[in-house]
């Protein structure tokens, strides 16, 4: 166990390093640069131009900027946000907790929700199933920008009291924080739970035909010990993987609800960087959105083990 | 004469979702008496386990099954029974084998819980109490080891353990009908014998009636004082065992009789 986790670890590193290169030289392929960007639609003359490029070191051929950049990234300098002028680190660490508590809200609500209407769909079967099934095509169908949009609709017309774009820094007010990311959060775990929802739903249904849920109704076992021991701890594996790689993808930052509901976030930070061809802050991003991924599938794997005594790891 | 363990009068049995709604038991009649080891013999499709299933009051999952006639056990009635009672029969006075050992225990739980849950659930034992009697009842149908075996999961077991793991679920109440739907046909030769072997005595130690279900006559023999033999949903012919081996009245007794490869004893 100990073995594989390891080596887990050591592989993400030509991984990141892939993802590092795609990264920088496709945002170098973007049309524009920094320089332009800052200068906005004021002209400003190729000399001035040109000063701003040598500064920054993009006057450079592609490759020598990436290993002046790799060289740094490994001694832990990710660099310094061409806007900010500040190191991209410590900037990237406190937009990763507000995207990182909006995550975890919105895949408590997600898993809360799409277990519930998945259960309910396998067990009840009948009207509910059919209902739970249109409400998920529904929600597939309805892209989570829509949603928020619509929320941001409902609450600002017919509940103003209920702030919608007012985000509270968790250290000014625990409470008004949470309070503050709970829509936000919702616009985002409504889509996540369909999936949940229909793997959920395909996992019981699969498991409940087997031999061993017959044996457990043989036995006079209740309902609620045959729902908890033998649906359920069977049908949990599929879902598990799909939770872990949705809650993934969602801490990479949700630019559309980070920008839509205004909450300083890696989503929001990574919108502005693009916009303004801040390569050091792009280029981080995309290497903690990438970390956070590949950390995720470890986790679910060492999750697999926990729950399935079957699978092991030597 | 006793008062019979179990009667069936007039079983039927059809599959609610078939639109032909095809009998597949066509209102049968049998009684087996407290201690008595009868044994069922048909091909695959005769009906005789879905007989069985209907004395459990078990429908595989997604296709429900109507029931018709009578089932007393004990001179109560189980088919009209509600869910609750019927939960507490099943497992505690009716207990059943399956046919498949490999797919018949819960892969994420240790054999030991598997065995614990069902013994917490009718005698009201604590746990601890039940893991004792666990590791007691897994040494009764000869695990070696029982203690330690008791933490593994099932997929460390051979398909004959396993199939002693459930032996050992269905007896751990004491049950006074023991129904094992073709214990045997799944698993190996030579593990077949132990297996039989090991329900014969379980039986004696226990004083278990047995319904014994099989499509082979040869494992009939010698494990049941009573056949009944099953065709299309029906039961064909009846009588001891030795006298339907020696003169069997139907043709299609004959024919099943005629496939059970001989081996002469002591040969």
């Amino acid at each position: 166990m100990i073995r594989m986790v390891a080596l887990r670890l050591a592989l993400m590193l030509p991984i990141l390093l892939g993802v590092s290169i795609i990264a920088f030289v496709l945002m170098r392929a973007l049309p524009g640069d920094f320089a332009q960007a800052s200068a906005g639609t004021s002209t400003i003359s190729a000399e001035a131009l040109d000063t701003i490029r040598r500064s920054l070191g993009l006057d450079l051929p592609v490759w020598q900027q990436y290993l002046r950049w790799l060289l740094a990234a490994l001694g832990g300098d990710l660099g310094t946000s061409f806007t900010l002028r500040k190191p991209v680190l410590g900037e990237l660490l406190p937009r990763l907790a507000v995207t990182g508590e909006l995550t975890l809200i919105a895949g408590l609500m997600a898993m809360l929700l799409g277990v519930a209407t998945g259960l309910a769909s396998a067990r009840l079967r009948g009207a509910v199933d059919w209902a739970v099934r249109a409400w998920n095509s529904l929600l597939l169908a309805v892209p989570n920008f829509v949603i928020a949009t619509l929320i941001v609709l409902l609450f600002g017309l017919y509940f103003p009291s209920v702030g919608i774009f007012n985000y509270v820094p968790f250290a000014a007010d625990p409470l008004a924080n949470v309070a503050s990311l709970l829509l936000p959060a919702l616009s985002l775990a409504l889509t996540v739970s369909v999936t949940i929802s229909e793997n959920t739903r395909a996992a019981v249904l699969e498991v409940a035909s087997q031999d061993y849920v017959m044996v457990a109704k043989a036995k006079g076992l209740r309902a609620r010990s045959i729902l908890a021991n033998y649906l359920v701890r069977n049908a949990l594996t599929p879902v598990i993987t799909v939770t872990g790689l949705q809650l993934a993808a969602l801490l990479g930052g949700s630019i559309l609800i980070e920008t839509i509901f205004t909450i300083p976030g890696m989503g929001q930070f990574l919108f502005d960087s693009i916009a303004s061809r801040d390569y050091p802050s792009i280029q981080g991003i995309v290497l903690l959105a990438a970390t956070i991924v590949l950390l995720m599938n470890v986790i679910v794997d060492i999750a697999y083990a926990r729950v399935d005594a079957r699978v092991r790891y030597d | 004469m006793t008062a019979p363990l179990l009667e069936v009068r007039n079983l039927t049995a059809h599959f609610a979702r078939d639109a032909a709604a095809r009998r597949v038991v066509d209102g049968i009649s049998f009684h087996i008496d407290p201690g008595e080891a009868v044994g069922f013999v048909g091909e695959s499709g005769s009906g005789k386990s879905v007989t069985a299933r209907a004395i459990m009051r078990l429908a595989p999952e997604g296709s429900p099954v109507r029931w018709g006639g009578t089932v007393r056990f004990r001179g109560e009635e189980l088919l009209t029974l509600d869910a609750a009672a019927m939960g507490d029969i099943r497992g505690r006075h009716i207990a059943m084998v399956f046919q498949d050992p490999m797919s018949s225990l819960n892969p994420v739980m240790s054999v030991g819980a598997q065995i614990d849950d069902i013994l917490m659930r009718h005698t009201g034992l604590s746990r601890r109490a039940a893991r004792r009697r666990t590791i007691e009842l897994l040494d009764l149908v000869g695990i070696r080891e029982p203690a330690q075996r008791a933490d593994d999961h099932p997929h460390q077991f051979s398909g004959g353990m396993r199939q002693r793991v459930l032996i050992a679920i269905a007896v751990s109440c004491q049950p006074a009908l023991l129904i094992a739907d073709e214990p045997t046909t799944a698993l190996d030769v030579t593990v077949q014998a132990q297996i039989l072997r090991l329900l014969m005595r379980l039986r004696r130690e226990l004083g278990m009636a047995l319904m014994l279900i099989t499509h082979d006559f040869g494992v009939i023999a010698g494990m049941v004082e009573r056949v009944y033999v099953m065709n299309g949903g029906a039961i064909v012919e009846t009588g001891p065992t030795d006298a339907l081996f020696a003169a069997p009245q139907h043709e299609y007794t004959r024919a099943l009789l005629a496939a059970v490869p001989r081996i002469e004893p002591g040969g």
